[in-house]
């Protein structure tokens, strides 16, 4: 029998009950704990690809021996045809930045939709290295770059020129030989709007184009340092083999960039957070069998042994990670220990709640939903919403009033008059816009703020509408706002967002102890990505598609996607004396620099 | 230049904040000017005119409300342009329109009228039937719009209409000269508009006097006019773009070292 077939969907009645609290799914260190799971959409578009049979062919490779010069992919789905464009250039080392204020990468790159003839190639040759300053054109799905991991580059380059395959610590240590700096889609900077997408099937989730243009970039890196190598050896140089291939993700850098954008897309992120809860209520409730409760053991120990190989310098990170994994052997011992009763997982989930750091109780829910395909697999297509934050100009006010206090109380609770709960601003520099953090009243640019924070605006209006009540009591929202105009944009987003719980960040973003980090991972796990590695409490980096199965795998067409989709918390490959690497097993084991 | 309808959307956006929009307006604002150039309805080019005259207009009076009964209420705008006055107006008629079936609303002396159609079509989208109206119309930029052999020659007075079906993206649009021109005929920078839950609206020419149609825009070449502009791109004026583009960085934060150092990562990553 096959796992799902012993799961049953509960009732909406059921799953509304077992939802968890807007409260505690919406705080932003819970956020910020959260763990790509397999509605993350790099898993989502890799089971895509698998079931549809997209396949995935090199059209043109013109590298030199550098590795310099253009590739093309071409994608073809059962819908359309579509080609990823590749340029690779000398960068010199004192131009190689991951933030957005770089001019120059090591390749830039762009998802083009329908073939490229050559004046669209000559267009983009002309355009995409120069990625922001350029003219992009309208039929660029996705504009990317990204750089080199310079000592991952040297490494593999000379290990596989010397006949040897590269030691996998290097990718353990550094999951990519490229990382992303920006993967741009949506209309920006001349390129195709998203809403040209909204009725292609095989890209209307959200930033699915983006994942596809990084899943490409993963094969060309591979692609690329094999044609390095053979440049430099003619005869002796190997190819990468399959465990460490499949080991190889690509990276990406992220800064605060990624902040405006989980404030300004309230009903996109609902989405996202309310289906992953919606999809944890429903695994709550399923009645485990014995190969279940097995399976979930299986894999807390693979993620146990991959976050001991999630190596990071942020000593912050590496202590979480190391109370993760130091706590999962005592979730095997419960898991192993106690009966096997229908609400098995709803205790797992209430003692891990009660035991465990909140980064452990988001990787419990993560593996449940590991455990149920068929429930969870379906919410993938949830996760996109036609977005628009409208007015209700008939509503009483006192009943929008009503509204703050229910389901805005969390942004009255702050003393906004409070020095520590008004500390930060946000802002836009000259340098490329590149978004920022400054400290009011220490630093310029507060006149000009970004107005990311929800919670002091609410309160502010909660405020004013108070006062307005107390002499009109019967107003419309509509009379209100032509008295207060200036209220309008957040009356706005409240009316819109009042009735679903999932939509806005419950923190004070002004407040000093404030993690944008938290921001930041939020939105990275649901793209799903791993090792997370903070630079700082505001810079990460991260690995995107390592474990993912291969270009090569994908266009043989697999025949078992249940087991094709089986690549959360990839494992160093084991290698042996001879160099020769083998698949990993999920034994956890210590690991040279994470102690547990 | 092509731009994309998200950058055109997300530039004027900037551009509004950057005039002193509240944040509110500055974003309807961006959509009303986006939504016209979408539909290839000269958006841009009416902002364009309006520019000087919204940049020059730093005064701080919201739209006052004259008149208000249960199905009608009258505003006046001083002189604003409908960008930064008309929403809240028209919201007021979309009340009162759900509430008595049927709603009358007059903007008193407003500007660039052209540019309310973008959110008229967002209460059309909410479910409303709408009904706009003026008169000392601008002329339309193109007279490719109009039939073959109906293009006036001289345009004494000209009125304009824009009806959207509840539920549609797009309206039917009609200008047109009078050339017999009543005695009454004061200057007038008003909007009229009427709402309705249930009854759609839409402008049908039926007159005893003399009109020559200017422009007819039919709900069909309107959508046609989204397909081209998702598919090629949005065409935007050169100058217009770079003149947005530089009133924008107003709202740009001067950059230091410690505010290099404030977006949290270096500058080099030779790793």
């Amino acid at each position: 029998m096959r796992r799902e077939d012993l799961a049953s969907r509960l009732s909406d009645v059921e799953q509304r009950l077992r939802l968890r609290a807007p409260d505690e799914v919406m705080g932003l260190e819970r956020l910020g704990s959260l763990h790509a799971s397999r509605l993350s959409f790099v898993r989502s578009l890799v089971r895509q690809m698998a079931r549809q049979r997209w396949q995935i062919s090199t059209t043109r490779f013109d590298l030199d021996a550098e590795g310099h010069g253009v590739a093309i992919y071409r994608l073809q789905t059962p819908q359309a045809r579509y080609h990823g464009v590749i340029f690779s250039q000398p960068l010199d080392a004192a131009a190689r930045s991951d933030r957005v204020i770089a001019e120059a990468w090591d390749v830039t790159f762009g998802v083009v939709e329908g073939d490229v003839d050559d004046s669209l190639l000559e267009q983009m040759a002309a355009n995409v290295p120069l990625q922001e300053a350029g003219r992009q054109h309208p039929r660029l799905l996705v504009l990317s770059r990204a750089n080199r991991s310079l000592r991952n580059f040297a490494a593999f380059l000379d290990a596989l020129s010397a006949g040897r395959q590269p030691d996998p610590a290097w990718l353990t240590r550094v999951g990519y030989l490229y990382r992303t700096t920006a993967v741009y889609g949506n209309g920006k900077f001349g390129i195709a709007d998203f809403d040209r997408l909204k009725h292609n099937p095989d890209f209307q989730r959200p930033f699915s184009a983006q994942m596809l243009a990084v899943y490409l970039l993963r094969h060309f890196s591979i692609e690329q340092i094999e044609h390095m190598a053979r440049a430099r050896a003619p005869d002796g140089a190997v190819a990468m083999a399959a465990p460490l291939r499949r080991y190889l993700g690509i990276g990406n850098s992220t800064g605060l960039g990624m902040a405006p954008f989980l404030i300004n897309h309230p009903q996109l992120i609902q989405r996202w957070v309310e289906s992953r809860e919606k999809a944890l209520a429903q695994v709550s409730g399923q009645v485990p069998g014995e190969p279940e409760r097995q399976r979930l053991v299986t894999l807390v120990a693979r993620a146990e042994r991959h976050l001991a190989e999630t190596l990071t310098e942020d000593s912050e990170q590496s202590a979480r990670n190391q109370e993760i994994a130091s706590a999962l052997p005592a979730v095997r011992a419960w898991l192993e220990q106690v009966p096997l009763a229908e609400e098995l997982w709803q205790e797992l989930i209430d003692w891990s709640r009660q035991t465990l750091s909140l980064e452990a109780q988001e990787l419990i829910h993560t593996l449940l939903l590991e455990l149920y395909p068929e429930i969870v697999d379906p919410f993938e297509d949830q996760m996109g919403v036609e977005e628009g934050l409208e007015l209700t100009p008939d509503m009483p006010l006192v009943r929008l009033k009503q509204l703050i206090e229910t389901h805005y109380d969390w942004a009255l609770r702050h003393d906004f008059g409070d020095p520590d709960e008004r500390y930060w601003f946000w802002y836009r520099s000259v340098e490329k816009e590149e978004p920022r953090l400054g400290v009011r009243g220490a630093e310029p640019g507060a006149d000009r703020e970004l107005k990311l924070a929800i919670a002091p605006r609410v309160a502010d209006t909660h405020g004013v509408i108070d006062d307005f009540l107390s002499a009109h009591p019967r107003a419309l929202v509509v009379e209100f706002l032509i008295h207060h105009p200036r209220h309008k944009d957040i009356i706005r987003r409240i009316q819109s967002m009042a009735e679903t719980p999932f939509g806005e960040i419950r923190a004070n973003l002004w407040a000093r102890e404030m993690k944008p980090m938290h921001l930041l991972r939020t939105k990275l796990s649901f793209f799903g990505a791993s090792r997370f590695d903070p630079k700082s409490a505001r810079w990460v980096r991260i690995t995107l598609f390592q474990g993912a199965p291969l270009v090569e795998e994908l266009n043989a067409e697999p025949s078992d996607l249940i087991d094709f989709d089986d690549w959360s918390f990839p494992l160093e490959p084991g290698q042996n004396a001879e160099g020769t690497l083998s698949e990993p097993h999920a034994t956890p084991r210590q690991h040279a620099g994470v102690s547990s | 230049m092509k731009v994309s309808y998200n950058e055109l959307q997300g530039l004027c956006r900037k551009a509004f904040c950057a005039m002193g929009f509240e944040d509110g307006d500055a974003s309807d604002a961006a959509d009303m000017v986006a939504w016209m150039q979408l539909y290839e309805l000269s958006g841009l080019a009416a902002l364009g005119r309006g520019l000087d005259f919204l940049l020059e207009d730093q005064g701080e009076q919201p739209a006052e409300l004259i008149y208000s009964d249960g199905d009608l209420a009258v505003l006046d705008s001083h002189g604003a342009s409908v960008l930064k006055s008309s929403t809240l107006a028209l919201e007021l008629g979309f009340a009162k329109a759900r509430a008595r079936g049927l709603a009358v609303i007059k903007i008193r002396h407003c500007h660039n009228r052209q540019l309310i159609m973008g959110y008229l079509a967002r209460l059309a989208g909410r479910g409303m039937n709408v009904t706009a109206f003026w008169r000392n119309a601008q002329a339309p930029d193109t007279a490719a719009q109009a039939p073959a052999g109906e293009q006036a020659t001289d345009t004494p007075l000209i009125e304009q209409v824009v009806g959207f079906r509840a539920g549609s993206p797009v309206p039917e649009i009609r200008v047109y000269a009078v050339h017999e021109v009543p005695e009454e005929n004061e200057p007038n920078d008003g909007v009229t508009l009427i709402m309705a839950n249930h009854v759609d609206l839409l402008p049908s020419l039926r007159s005893e006097y003399q009109l020559d149609l200017l422009a007819r825009h039919q709900e069909s070449d309107l959508l046609a006019c989204r397909e081209r502009a998702m598919r090629d791109g949005i065409e935007v004026d050169d100058a217009l773009w770079a003149r947005l583009k530089h009133l924008a960085t107003r709202l740009l934060v001067e950059s230091g070292d410690a505010s290099r150092s404030g977006a949290g990562a270096g500058t080099l990553d030779t790793d």
